[in-house]
């Protein structure tokens, strides 16, 4: 394996992470609603985030990043700039879709590459949601001169029962997580639970590599 | 001129003090972490004194303060701007505490 390849897979395996939980909410809360969010993966990620949205459709905000690769020796810290643009939403009676676009520019610092990257995102997220199921498929792009992927998620999860605006919402989530550039070997699946009431959400899971996933956010 | 006043009192009291709660019909609500918002937008209406909101029923319920409303077009501009589709617009002659009881007394 060359070295730039090796600096990619790295890159790619460390930024994977980036995505777990907050972006498979839906990436904009409510108009005049801020969003923070905490997530930690074992061994592998702690991030922050907050977003402040003007417009039901759209969202700005940013967050702080700090990676640690699980197989070798490499670290990264990403601070970044993101908008969330809300393309399209159809309003059923039963159910809403969405789908969203952003991007953002932030600067990346690592331990296999020297000074600080500019880093480039771009992705979208289209979701369909009822009271009892869930589905969400989104694809996100880093780039910087030192690595470039993409990460394409999908989420299937069902709620056994459905809950009313005053209930604590229950939901099991199974993921199932694609890595370009041979980032991961096949598809990698973690099992998750949901819950959520009030503006509160929290989210634990695991994945198929025996890693555990946790995460919470809060609107208001 | 004290009689007229009296009777002017009586005349409109009734209108003031009647129970009146506005009802939307609301397309979209699915998800009550989302629809948070709709409870904060109505709640920033000056006259807004409780809101209901029913995923199961897909319903906005409304409670003005005595003696105040809030137009339709208000309302719909509110909930659109929000994310939402109200599909109807009524007023009941129920209290707020009356919709709040019959949501959760379910068929």
């Amino acid at each position: 394996m060359s070295n730039l390849s090796l600096v990619r897979l790295t890159a790619g395996g460390l930024l994977a992470f980036q995505l777990a939980a907050p972006a498979q909410a839906k990436p904009i809360a409510f108009a005049n609603g801020t969003t923070i969010m905490a997530e930690y993966g074992a061994g592998t990620m702690a991030e922050a985030q907050a977003f402040y949205a003007p417009y039901y459709w759209l969202s700005l905000g940013g967050g702080v990043l700090h990676l640690d690769s699980d197989s070798i020796d490499r670290s990264r810290d990403i601070a970044y700039l993101r908008a969330n643009y809300l393309v399209h939403r159809w309003n059923l009676d039963d159910a809403q879709a969405n789908v969203f676009a952003w991007g953002g520019l932030g600067t990346a610092r690592g331990n296999d590459f020297s000074g600080s990257k500019l880093d480039r995102e771009v992705g979208f997220q289209a979701d369909y949601e009822t009271r009892r199921i869930y589905a969400s498929l989104m694809s996100d792009l880093h780039e910087s001169s030192a690595y470039s992927h993409r990460i394409d998620t999908l989420q299937l999860g069902f709620a056994p029962y459905a809950h009313d605006y005053e209930d604590l919402a229950a939901w099991f989530v199974l993921q199932g997580r694609n890595y370009t550039g041979q980032l991961h070997r096949g598809i990698e699946w973690a099992a998750l639970i949901r819950l959520f009431k009030g503006g509160a959400w929290v989210e634990a899971g695991v994945t198929d590599g025996g890693k555990p996933q946790v995460m919470a956010m809060f609107n208001f | 001129m004290k009689k007229f006043v009296l009777l002017l009192i009586l005349i409109a009291s009734p209108a003031l003090l009647s129970a009146t709660t506005i009802e939307m019909d609301v397309s979209g609500l699915v998800c009550a972490f989302c629809a948070q918002g709709i409870e904060k937008t109505l709640r920033g209406f000056p006259a807004t004194s409780d809101v209901v909101v029913s995923l199961e029923k897909r319903l906005v319920a409304v409670a003005t303060k005595e003696g105040q409303d809030i137009a339709d077009d208000e309302l719909k501009r509110a909930l659109t701007d929000a994310g939402y589709t109200v599909k109807a617009i009524r007023r009941e002659d129920e209290t707020i505490a009356d919709v709040r009881a019959r949501l959760k007394a379910k068929p």
